[in-house]
C-alpha cells in the first residue's frame, strides 16, 4: 500500500472517530432531553432550596456572568470561569442567601460532595468558580484553604442545593 | 525512554501557555512523542514513552479526574502514536506522517478521558458545543505538536544526530 493510501485511511479513520464522539454525545443530549423537565434542560445544573427545585443554571446565561480566573498553586495551570457566587445571585437573588446559608455542590457520578457557607462563597477573594472542563462538564474550584486542590474540588457538577440553618 | 518520559512530566508542569484552550498542551507532549519515536528506534517506543510518563505523573498526583485516568491519558498517548505510525509505516519524517501522528496521539488522551467520562456516568457537557471545542482544540494542538515534532527530527537531522547514532551503533 502507498503512503498516499495510508494517509487517506487515516483521515477517513480520524473522522470516523469525531463522528463516532459527536454521534454518541448528540443521543446522549436526545435521551436526556427526553427524560427532562422542560425547566431542565439537558447539561444544566438544577438548584434547590431546602430540597425544592428553583431555576436550572443554563449555559445561555452565561452572557449575564463576568469571567474570572487564578492560577492554582498545586499545578500552576490557569482555572477559568464563572464565580458561583453570580450564579447564585443571577437565579436566587441576595433574599434566599444570609450568611450562615450553606450550599452544597454536588456530582452524582464522582459522589464528591461540597458545603460552603455563602459567606465564603460570596467573598470572591476565594475564587469560588464553576470552570470547563475539557470533557465540557462543570467542575468547581476555589483557593480556599483545604479546598484548593483537585482532590477537593467537584468535577462532573450536576447539583447545587441550599440550606438555611 | 525514560528522559522523553520525564520530559512530558516537565513539559506538562513547567511549560505554559497563555491558551486557554482545551488540549492546548499537546503542542509539547506531541512534539515530545514524535521525536522520541524516532530518536529510539525501537518497536512500541512511543507507547512506553507514554506509559512511562503516565506512571510518573500519576505518582505526582496530576491531573483532574484521579490517577487511574492521568495513567490510562498519558499512556494512550503514546499507544496511539505507535498505532498510527504502524499504519502508516513509521516515516515520521515526512510532515504529513508527522501531523496525523500528532493528531492521532493527542485524540488517544481526548477519547481516554471522554470514555472515562461515559464509563463514570458523568453528565452530559454543560455547553452544547463544548465536546466539539476540545475536539477541535486536541486535533489543532496535536498537529501543531507533530509540525514541532517535524521540525525537531529535520534539525536533529541537519546536525548530523542521526549519522551519529548510526555510527555508534
Amino acid at each position: 500500500m502507498n503512503q498516499n493510501k495510508r494517509i487517506l485511511i487515516a483521515v477517513a479513520l480520524l473522522l470516523a472517530i469525531v463522528g463516532i464522539v459527536l454521534g454518541v454525545d448528540t443521543l446522549q443530549r436526545q435521551k436526556a432531553a427526553a427524560g427532562a423537565a422542560a425547566d431542565m434542560p439537558p447539561g444544566s445544573i438544577p438548584i434547590f432550596i431546602d430540597g425544592k427545585f428553583v431555576a436550572s443554571f443554563v449555559p445561555e446565561d452565561l452572557n449575564q456572568l463576568k469571567n474570572v480566573s487564578f492560577v492554582d498553586a498545586e499545578e500552576g495551570k490557569t482555572q477559568d470561569g464563572w464565580l458561583l457566587r453570580d450564579v447564585l445571585l443571577l437565579y436566587l437573588g441576595e433574599d434566599n442567601l444570609q450568611t450562615k446559608t450553606e450550599i452544597m455542590v454536588s456530582s452524582s457520578s464522582r459522589e464528591k460532595t461540597q458545603t460552603l457557607t455563602w459567606a465564603e462563597v460570596e467573598d470572591q477573594q476565594n475564587m469560588v468558580i464553576f470552570d470547563l472542563s475539557g470533557r465540557g462538564t462543570l467542575k468547581l474550584v476555589s483557593t480556599i484553604p483545604g479546598f484548593d486542590i483537585r482532590d477537593a474540588w467537584i468535577q462532573d457538577v450536576d447539583k447545587i442545593e441550599i440550606t438555611t440553618p | 525512554m525514560a528522559l522523553f518520559s520525564a520530559l512530558v512530566v516537565v513539559a506538562k508542569i513547567a511549560l505554559r501557555t497563555p491558551l486557554q484552550l482545551p488540549g492546548h498542551s499537546g503542542i509539547f507532549w506531541m512534539t515530545i512523542i514524535i521525536v522520541g519515536a524516532k530518536v529510539v528506534p525501537k518497536a512500541g517506543a512511543a507507547s512506553i514513552i507514554g506509559i512511562t510518563s503516565g506512571l510518573l505523573a500519576s505518582f505526582l498526583g496530576l491531573g483532574d479526574f484521579g490517577a487511574l485516568n492521568t495513567f490510562l491519558s498519558y499512556a494512550m498517548v503514546g499507544v496511539a502514536s505507535d498505532l498510527i505510525l504502524l499504519l502508516l509505516g513509521g516515516d515520521s519524517e515526512n510532515p504529513v506522517v508527522a501531523v496525523i501522528v500528532g493528531i492521532f496521539g493527542h485524540l488517544g488522551k481526548f477519547l481516554t478521558k471522554w470514555l472515562f467520562g461515559i464509563i463514570s456516568g458523568a453528565p452530559i457537557g454543560f455547553v452544547a458545543l463544548g465536546l466539539l471545542r476540545a475536539i477541535v482544540g486536541y486535533i489543532l494542538f496535536g498537529a501543531i505538536g507533530g509540525v514541532l515534532g517535524w521540525v525537531t527530527l529535520k534539525a536533529l537531522k541537519r546536525a548530523g544526530f542521526f549519522a551519529y547514532l548510526a555510527e555508534k551503533r
